[in-house]
Parts: structure tokens; C-alpha cells; sequence
């Protein structure tokens, strides 16, 4: 079994790391990175926009956000990947990459979800430090940007992070729309080897599994740098008690 | 912008028909009031008077129904761009209750952020700025400390500090001392005491009667959203004039 899996390593891991390349597009692992970090790095800021439109008393910011969050948790990821896959090229006549459309959806879908976290941390935070930062004459986005978000977002890092890491897993759904991504790599690898989908299968899970972990660590370590810092708020964290720190700690 | 230039004469703040209800229930029934430069006011008044909400109306934390207020001769509540209501909020220094330190921020930065933020200080004016308030009260070994590691006494002293980092001409407070243990009122009172000493415009929403004695130069009674009685404080709390005035007394008393 285990021989089995290094077998199939050996034989393929070139295609697992960067897929067809250079012959075909960049794929595999390298492909599964690429938008990985694009979807998170477009998906943060985006989610920060939604939340702060959420948050809006303007009616035209409010509503169209509103309705967004609520669309894209209703439906399944899978329908609006398909959705944008059949659709854009049928309304706009453009011949749009899949990779593209794998990411634009990706985009919009974490960053509603990521919106409801940061709007959640936000609301959390109550009125005083808002009314202190306007008090000395900060403007709204101002008394946001300097004095709310930086512990809004602190407070909430778990909840982003588990955002994230669903991010990269919902990246192997581009196997669909043929993204050549390291899902796809390892469905090529199983259709030619044809009798050892289990063996196939469990690299896939391993690599997966070793991203977002390493994901998870960075986090809990950026996390516990900043409660350092902090170290007012919130007792020099050890490994265990942090986690339950961040559940529990309100800013004083 | 229609500032006007402010003169010696005109009051420092200066209300006039101020109302304001939450629904059905008027909170502020027709305030006229006037605040005088350099001059200190404590109001005080039975809690669910209205005391505080008409002190948050003076920066335009509350809105207000009718009437108008004005602060160094700029009309605060009326229509006007959200910058140029930034401005004028700038210039009126607000202390808390709950302190509202920014938690994130170290003392020093709490102080030294707004300026560099909102006037467009150089980082350096501003540190030695803060530096010489942190000094002013009493807290120079506190400059990197983070809120959480401050008493409240010393947090409601770096939030009086930065207040006065924007240097406004006038400080509201919001009951300084009625969040703080007893042993630490009398740090922040002293604080108080020193910028009164100096010649600030302060109006203070306080139920420290001492204080009031020692530094007001009126008091202003408060019940059911009107200013009730008016008067320096030894005549006020020697001779009240009203019977609700004289029952607020003989309870504080007790």
C-alpha cells in the first residue's frame, strides 16, 4: 500500500506539482497555490467592502450587499461555479478562462461569507470605541480603519481563518469546470492507473491536509504575536490557552 | 466654511431651546444655557434626568429635535458636509465615563494617533506632545503601557490626556469618576482640578458635590430634561431654591 503511494509519486509527481507544464497550462499543486492565494488575497478585502456596505445606512449600499450575503449562503457553491462557467460566456460572448471564473466565484463567494465574520466582530465591539474615535474628530471610515478594524478583526482571526482554509478546500471544486489544479492532476493520475483510486486519492488528501494546517500555524502564531503585544488585554498566551483566549477575551 | 471668529464675548457654548425625545418620551425639554469662556459648569441632576444625553448633544454624539447649540461660535447641529462636523468635533474635547481608551493602542499612541490621523501633526510634534500631557497627568511611566495593564484612574487620566492632545478650547465630561473604585476618583479629580486652574472651559456631569464646591463656577440643576435651578455652587447647595432641588441634596446626604 504505502509502496503503492510512493510509486505513484515517483512515477507522477511532476504532474501533481505543475500539472501539464510547460506543454499545457500550469496546474497541480502550483495551480491549486496560485488560486488559493489569489481568492484569499482578493476575498479579505472584498469581504471588508461588503461588511462596511452591510453596515451602511445608505439604502443603495445596504440592499444589493444584503441581498448578495444572503444569495450566496443560500446556494451552493457547485451551482454558481457552474452558473459562471455556462452563463458568462453565453451573456458576454467572451471566451473566459476557467480558471478565471473559478476565482471570480471563489472571490465572491468567500468574501460574503468572510463579510458576515468581520461585520460580526465589528457589531461586537458596541458603540464606545466608535463614539471615542468620533468624539476626537475622526471621520467614519477614518475611526473604522484606525481604531475599530484593527480589533475587530483581531478578535475575530479564528472565525477568518477557518474562512481561509475553506477557501483552498473549495479550489478542488474547480475539478468541474476542468481547472487543471492538483484535484484534476490526481483524477488524470486515477483514470490512467484505473485500480488504485484509494491510493490515488489519499496524496490528495495529504497535500490538502498539509496546506491548511500549515495555514492554521501561521495563523495561531500571527495571532499570538499580536496578544503578545497586547499583553494587557489578554494573559501571555501558551499554545493551549490561547485558542480559548480568543474565544472568550472582550477588549477592555 | 462660515466660522465665525470667535470673540471674547460670546459664550463659549451657548444653548438655546434645546429639545430632544426618544419616541414619545422628551428627554430635553427647551434648554437655555450658556457656558462662558473659561468658565467651569457641573451638572448634576437625578439619574434619567437627562444630564448626560444633554452633555453628548454639545459634540453631536446626540442629535438633537429642535433648537440649536453652538460651540465657539459655530452652530454644531446644523446641516453641514460630515468633514467640516469632524472639525468642529475635533475641537471639543470629550471624556467618558467608561474611559473608551483604544485598547490596540499603547498609552502614548493613544494619545499621539488622532492628532497625527485627524490634524495632520508631524509623528514627532505629536509624541513630545503626548509626552508632555502623559507628563501633565502624572503618567510618564505609563507611555508604552497597553489599557489593560492601567487602573481605571489611570486610564480615565491618559483618556483626560488624550482629549487634550487635539487642544480644544472646551472639555466636556461625561461622569469621569463614576466608573473608577473610590481610591482613584481623587487622581482624576485633581487632574480635572488642574485644568480648571488653567483657564479651560469645562462642563462636567458629575455626583461629586466636593468637587463641584471646590471647582465649579456654576451648577446647574437638571431634572425631567430642564435646567431647574442655576446658581454658584455655595449658593446652591447652601440655599436650593426648588423643592426637587433641596430632595436631590438631602438624598446625596444620606
Amino acid at each position: 500500500m504505502i509502496s503503492d503511494i510512493i510509486v505513484i509519486i515517483r512515477d507522477y509527481w511532476l504532474l501533481l506539482l505543475i500539472g501539464q507544464y510547460p506543454n499545457g497550462p500550469l496546474g497541480g499543486l502550483a495551480a491549486t497555490l496560485i488560486l488559493s492565494i489569489l481568492a484569499i488575497a482578493f476575498a479579505f478585502p472584498v469581504s471588508i467592502a461588503l461588511a462596511l456596505a452591510r453596515l451602511s445606512k445608505s439604502p443603495f449600499l445596504n440592499w444589493p450587499v444584503t441581498a448578495l450575503v444572503y444569495f450566496t449562503r443560500g446556494v451552493p457553491l457547485l451551482m454558481l461555479i457552474l452558473w459562471g462557467y455556462f452563463l458568462v460566456p453565453l451573456a458576454t460572448g467572451a471566451n473566459v478562462p476557467s480558471f478565471l471564473t473559478m476565482l471570480v466565484t471563489l472571490v465572491v463567494y468567500q468574501g460574503a461569507f468572510l463579510s458576515e465574520v468581520v461585520r460580526g466582530g465589528i457589531v461586537a465591539l458596541g458603540h464606545g470605541q466608535m463614539e471615542a474615535a468620533r468624539a476626537l474628530g475622526h471621520s467614519y471610515l477614518g475611526a473604522m480603519r484606525y481604531v475599530i478594524l484593527p480589533q475587530a478583526l483581531y478578535n475575530v482571526i479564528p472565525s477568518i481563518i477557518s474562512v481561509f482554509v475553506s477557501t483552498i478546500k473549495d479550489t478542488t471544486l474547480g475539478y468541474v469546470i476542468n481547472v487543471p489544479d492538483l484535484t484534476f492532476a490526481a483524477s488524470q493520475i486515477n483514470n490512467q492507473l484505473l485500480t488504485q483510486p484509494f491510493q490515488v486519492f489519499f496524496i490528495l488528501a495529504a497535500v490538502y491536509y498539509v496546506i491548511c494546517w500549515s495555514l492554521t500555524r501561521v495563523a495561531v502564531a500571527t495571532e499570538s504575536r499580536i496578544t503578545r503585544k497586547r499583553a494587557g488585554m489578554v494573559p501571555l498566551p501558551t499554545a493551549k490557552s490561547l485558542k480559548l483566549a480568543a474565544l472568550t477575551d472582550q477588549p477592555s | 466654511m462660515n466660522t465665525i471668529a470667535p470673540s471674547k464675548n460670546t459664550p463659549m457654548i451657548e444653548l438655546k431651546g434645546v429639545c430632544k425625545s426618544y419616541g414619545l418620551y422628551e428627554v430635553l425639554k427647551g434648554i437655555d444655557a450658556e457656558v462662558a469662556r473659561g468658565e467651569v459648569v457641573v451638572i448634576c441632576g437625578p439619574s434619567g434626568s437627562g444630564k448626560s444625553t444633554l452633555i453628548r448633544t454639545v459634540n453631536r454624539l446626540e442629535e438633537i429635535g429642535s433648537g440649536s447649540i453652538s460651540c465657539d461660535g459655530n452652530n454644531i447641529h446644523r446641516p453641514m458636509p460630515a468633514q467640516e462636523l469632524n472639525r468642529l468635533r475635533s475641537r471639543i474635547g470629550f471624556v467618558f465615563q467608561s474611559f473608551n481608551l483604544f485598547p490596540h493602542l499603547s498609552a502614548i499612541d493613544n494619545i499621539a494617533m488622532s492628532p497625527i490621523r485627524v490634524k495632520g501633526v508631524s509623528r514627532d510634534a505629536a509624541y513630545a506632545k503626548a509626552t508632555q500631557l502623559l507628563e501633565r497627568v502624572g503618567l510618564t511611566d505609563k507611555a508604552n503601557a497597553y489599557p489593560g495593564q492601567l487602573s481605571g484612574g489611570q486610564q480615565q487620566r491618559v483618556a483626560i490626556a488624550r482629549a487634550l492632545a487635539m487642544e480644544p478650547p472646551v472639555m466636556l465630561f461625561d461622569e469621569p469618576t463614576s466608573a473608577l473604585d473610590p481610591e482613584m476618583v481623587g487622581e482624576v479629580l485633581s487632574v480635572m482640578k488642574g485644568l480648571a486652574a488653567d483657564g479651560m472651559t469645562m462642563m462636567c456631569v458629575t455626583h461629586e458635590m466636593g468637587f463641584a464646591r471646590d471647582v465649579a463656577d456654576r451648577v446647574w440643576f437638571i431634572d425631567q430634561g430642564q435646567i431647574v435651578e442655576s446658581a454658584p455652587p455655595e449658593e446652591f447647595f447652601s440655599r436650593p431654591q426648588t423643592t426637587r432641588a433641596q430632595r436631590f441634596l438631602s438624598e446625596l446626604r444620606h
